[in-house]
């Protein structure tokens, strides 16, 4: 471990309202919840980059932020680097209908998007204390 | 014929990333919603039968937050046939010294840019069609 920060990775699916809040919470992780204690990356550079993207999950314990069941980040997580420490599916949270809805551009997000923000933002801290608890 | 895929990368730690996302969902929710779709990238990144499905030998166009062009390479990666490829730092000349926002949120500045993007990703559409060389 070359320090104490957590990864965090979301899939940030562009295709529905899931990825969005996939996003939107590990955004909020970074700057309110956890600030300076979040190392995140670009999902896609785990295959496109050409520096050491793909040791990331070995340098960091790392949490996949997933918009719904197919849970991308995961797997990409886990196919180009390394096991992750902890996962959250946005569909478990919101219901997979819903998560499945069009994608939402952060100009017509609502009260209600926020509140899912929110909710995915806290699991993702709880697993997050989680880890660092055991650390 | 199948619509055309435009496909923004999924930057996430500073407003490029964003602009590309928010400048493609105006492409495909608002412009052109009749010949455009957009998948969601990290989906592309796993390779899914699914996905490849769908864009294999297909007419894509990629918006790239930086030169790591993640969603060019991804989508080539996984058989796409870019036919457009832009970075947002690409049309950055006339707007030097404008604050556009963070990776959370774009500021007034910001989505005027991301209006501009989104009409360079609509003009291409327009060649594209134009053109008769939709795959
Ligand atoms: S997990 Fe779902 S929302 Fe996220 S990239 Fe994959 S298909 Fe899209
Ligand atoms: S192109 Fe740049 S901003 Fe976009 S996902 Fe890749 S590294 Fe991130």
């Amino acid at each position: 471990m070359i320090n104490n920060k957590i990864g965090i990775i979301s899939c940030s699916g562009e295709e529905c309202l899931g990825g969005t809040i996939s996003r939107l919470a590990v955004r909020k992780m970074m700057e309110e919840l956890k600030p300076g204690m979040v190392s995140t990356l670009c999902l896609p550079l785990f295959i496109a980059g050409d520096g050491g993207e793909r040791e990331f999950a070995e340098k960091y314990p790392t949490i996949a932020v997933d918009g719904c069941s197919k849970c991308c980040a995961k797997r990409a997580i886990e196919k180009y680097s390394n096991q992750v420490a902890g996962s959250v599916d946005v569909a478990e949270i919101i219901g997979e209908d819903k998560a499945l809805e069009k994608p939402l551009s952060t100009r017509h997000l609502t009260d209600e998007h926020h509140e899912y923000v929110n909710k995915t933002a806290a699991i993702t801290c709880q697993i997050f204390d989680d880890i660092l608890a055991k650390q | 014929m199948s619509k055309i895929k435009v496909i923004p990368c999924s930057g996430i730690g500073k407003v490029f990333g964003l602009l590309a996302r928010e400048s493609v969902l105006m492409v495909t929710e608002e412009k052109c919603p009749n010949d455009t779709e957009t998948l969601c990238l990290a989906h592309v990144v796993t390779g899914d039968d699914e996905v490849v499905a769908k864009i294999n030998g297909k007419s894509c166009i990629t918006m790239d937050g930086c030169a790591k062009y993640c969603a060019k390479k991804s989508v080539e990666e996984t058989g796409g046939v870019v036919v457009k490829s832009h970075k947002v730092p690409d049309f950055m000349k006339a707007h030097r010294g404008e604050e556009h926002g963070t990776g959370t949120a774009l500021t007034q500045d910001g989505w005027n840019y991301a209006e501009e993007l989104a009409e360079i990703l609509a003009a291409d559409v327009k060649e594209i069609k134009g053109g008769g060389d939709l795959l």
